[in-house]
């Protein structure tokens, strides 16, 4: 299980498309908590996923309109294999990792 | 004071738009009410899915944004399809869907539908308005979303009273994006990176989709390719994008692809994809894909990297930018020759398309056809068989001449599609190539056609079958054709005639002779070059199949070439 913070604009179906992000995956949701955060709003998800799938909803996320930043609780960074921005690790790791 | 209907369509406007596609209803009344003198003009569908289609005919065409209007309830959902379609094929869309009055939703009027609900997983952004103070505010932001980074489709829902409301009206709004996450490489900083792997490289090709086209890059890319003279394809939408006479084009890719564009793709070492999803079509069985290669994935939208194989470099951004880039970063180096890569690719035995190929009447039929379409044409192609032989046998390098429903595989989107592509393009001969299934999806479009003189030249291809169905059933379900038999079809010719359009009929028998009879290049040329709307329907064997083909779920290499 992984937790995921999505900052986001408070607009219309933003936290919608958000969770749909999810469900579109056949991901439960058994845990969702929404709330403002400052002068935005923040939803924390806990998802069971594994990498491929947290590559592409980080992705996803970061494609609806009004997502600000897209955060993991869990520490993945290190065992990261699908290293694209924006997703935890640096352009220069990625361009290293493809020379290689 | 304005009327919101009024703002509604100034705000239209001041976004270049001069023509939508709708049909009315009673929650969307006011706005048709505003219609005359507006300066935008309407175009009556007989059907919303012909509106919404035709809309974005008319955006993949041009490159603008396309809208389509509707009323609440079944004239929204009667939408779905279209947007569906232009999420997939990224074409910029606006639809504007009439809603019952405020005080009424959510309590399951007559004709209430939530179509924000329905349509949220399928657009790039929606909006329900809630107050007239909204209504350039949406607009602007709608479009914005529509026609920025990868297009897609946007529907903004306008309850009934808003559009009857009055309110001062300051002109439109402008919208301003608030602040993302920087492309990835908007620094170029990958151009080294992308040319260390080249040379590195025995074995590397490039492939071409929509993104290409979307992103205006033609010139750069082709100048790009000339450059790297590395065997070099397309998918479906990516088609027209390359010069086909280019020494180094081998065609579609994918599924219905040519052997040597599929061959070349499973034994390259390094794929430069430029613009393209790499959808199940496209790669075959996913872990057997283009395995022995490295990707460098340029794409616009990040969302679209990674969905079936890893890419091992990605270059976000537009292809505007980033193809320039690298090309001016491979002006300081020399690469490997790839001469003899590039022979073996592109070679006699590989570049053949299909071994039955030209000797498949159909087939011959659409070479006649294409071949004597005049400069700047345009082909639509429903979805089916048709629909890939007409891309396998498409020729030109008009970017935007050869437009299909790829991603949704929507049947019935081809006629109203050529609505919108004629009123865009009057002057271009449109060619729409249909189904005899698909066809009769939109077959109520006759009448838009008719009414509006629009010279389309519509092609059934007949046989009287749901093809491409059937060929699965015959390969794959033991020629069990379940539910696929249109032996009833009714006569189009005369249904043509219903509609006041003059039709005729060939068959087999005229693709023959080669070359064809002068009687049936005469007739060709006739059809084509009709100041009217002409329906031909030409009568194909019912068991013609396309090939070559991969079966579901293995690798590009392993194409069947015959049954």
């Amino acid at each position: 299980m992984q937790l995921f913070h999505i900052r986001y604009r408070n607009t219309q179906g933003t936290l919608m498309r958000i969770l749909n992000a999810a469900s579109r995956r056949g991901l439960e949701l058994p845990a969702v908590q929404a709330a403002a955060a400052e002068r935005d709003h923040q939803v924390t998800l806990a998802l069971d996923v594994n990498q491929k799938q947290t590559g592409q909803l980080y992705r996803e996320w970061y494609s609806i309109a009004d997502v600000i930043h897209v955060g993991s609780g869990a520490a993945h960074t290190a065992a990261w294999v699908s290293h694209h921005p924006p997703a935890g690790v640096t352009l220069e790791d990625s361009r290293a990792a493809a020379r290689a | 004071m304005l009327k919101g209907a009024d703002i509604v369509l100034q705000c239209l406007r001041a976004e270049g738009v001069d023509l939508v596609f709708g049909y009315p209803g009673g929650a969307i009344m006011p706005l048709y009410d505003a219609l005359d003198g507006s300066g935008v003009r309407h175009i009556l569908t007989r059907h919303e899915q012909g509106a919404v289609f035709a809309a974005e005919g008319y955006a993949r065409v041009t490159g603008k944004v396309g809208v389509a209007m509707a009323t609440s309830g079944p004239g929204a959902t009667n939408l779905v399809t279209g947007i569906a379609d232009a999420k997939m094929d990224s074409v910029p869309l606006v639809c504007i869907t009439g809603q019952v009055r405020s005080a009424l939703i959510g309590t399951d009027a007559f004709q209430e539908t939530d179509v924000f609900g329905v349509t949220l997983s399928l657009t790039k952004w929606s909006r329900l308005v809630r107050n007239i103070d909204e209504i350039p505010d949406v607009i602007a932001e709608g479009f914005h979303w529509a026609r920025s980074g990868r297009p897609g489709p946007v529907v903004i829902d306008i309850p009934t009273d808003m559009l009857k409301a009055k309110k001062e009206f300051s002109g439109p709004s402008e919208f301003t994006p608030h602040a993302r996450p920087a492309d990835a490489n908007a620094d170029g900083g990958f151009t080294d990176t992308v040319v260390a792997l080249l040379r590195q490289s025995a074995k590397p090709v490039a492939l071409v989709g929509a993104g290409a086209k979307l992103s205006g890059a033609i010139p750069d890319l082709r100048r790009l390719l000339d450059r790297l003279s590395i065997p070099t394809f397309a998918t479906v939408h990516g088609l027209g994008a390359v010069d086909p006479q280019a020494p180094y084009y081998l065609g579609m890719v994918g599924m219905h692809g040519t052997r040597a564009a599929n061959m070349a793709l499973h034994e390259t070492d390094l794929l430069l994809v430029f613009g393209a999803r790499l959808d199940d079509r496209v790669t075959g069985e996913p872990t057997r894909f283009a395995p022995h290669a490295k990707i460098i994935h340029f794409e616009i939208d990040p969302a679209q990297l990674d969905r079936v194989r890893p890419c091992d470099l990605p270059v976000i951004g537009n292809l505007a930018d980033t193809i320039p880039a690298f090309e001016a970063e491979l002006q300081r180096h020399s690469l490997p020759d790839f001469g003899g890569w590039r022979a073996a690719a592109c070679g006699p035995e590989r570049a053949e398309l299909d071994p039955r190929g030209l000797a498949q009447p159909t087939i011959r039929f659409l070479d006649e056809l294409f071949s004597r379409l005049p400069e700047g044409s345009v082909i639509l192609a429903d979805v089916g068989q048709h629909q890939m032989w007409a891309a396998q046998r498409y020729r030109s390098s008009s970017p935007r001449g050869f437009i299909t429903s790829g991603g949704l595989g929507s049947m019935g989107f081809a006629l109203p599609a050529a609505v919108g592509v004629q009123l865009a393009r009057p002057d271009a001969c449109v060619l729409c190539v249909s189904g005899d299934g698909g066809f009769q999806m939109n077959i109520q479009e006759l009448a838009t056609v008719h009414r509006l003189g629009l010279p389309i030249k519509m092609v059934i291809i007949d046989n009287k079958y749901l093809g491409m169905v059937r060929q699965w059933q015959q390969l794959f379900y033991q020629r069990n054709y379940a539910e696929t038999d249109l032996s009833d079809n009714p006569d189009f010719v005369e249904i043509a005639k219903a509609y006041k359009i003059h039709g005729f009929r060939m068959n087999e028998d005229a693709m023959r002779e080669f070359p064809v009879s002068p009687e049936t290049g005469d007739q060709i040329d006739r059809f084509l070059r009709s100041p009217k709307p002409e329906l031909l329907v030409f009568d194909c064997a019912p068991e013609a199949n396309v090939f070559p083909m991969v079966p579901a779920g293995a690798p590009l290499s392993e194409m069947m070439l015959e049954e």
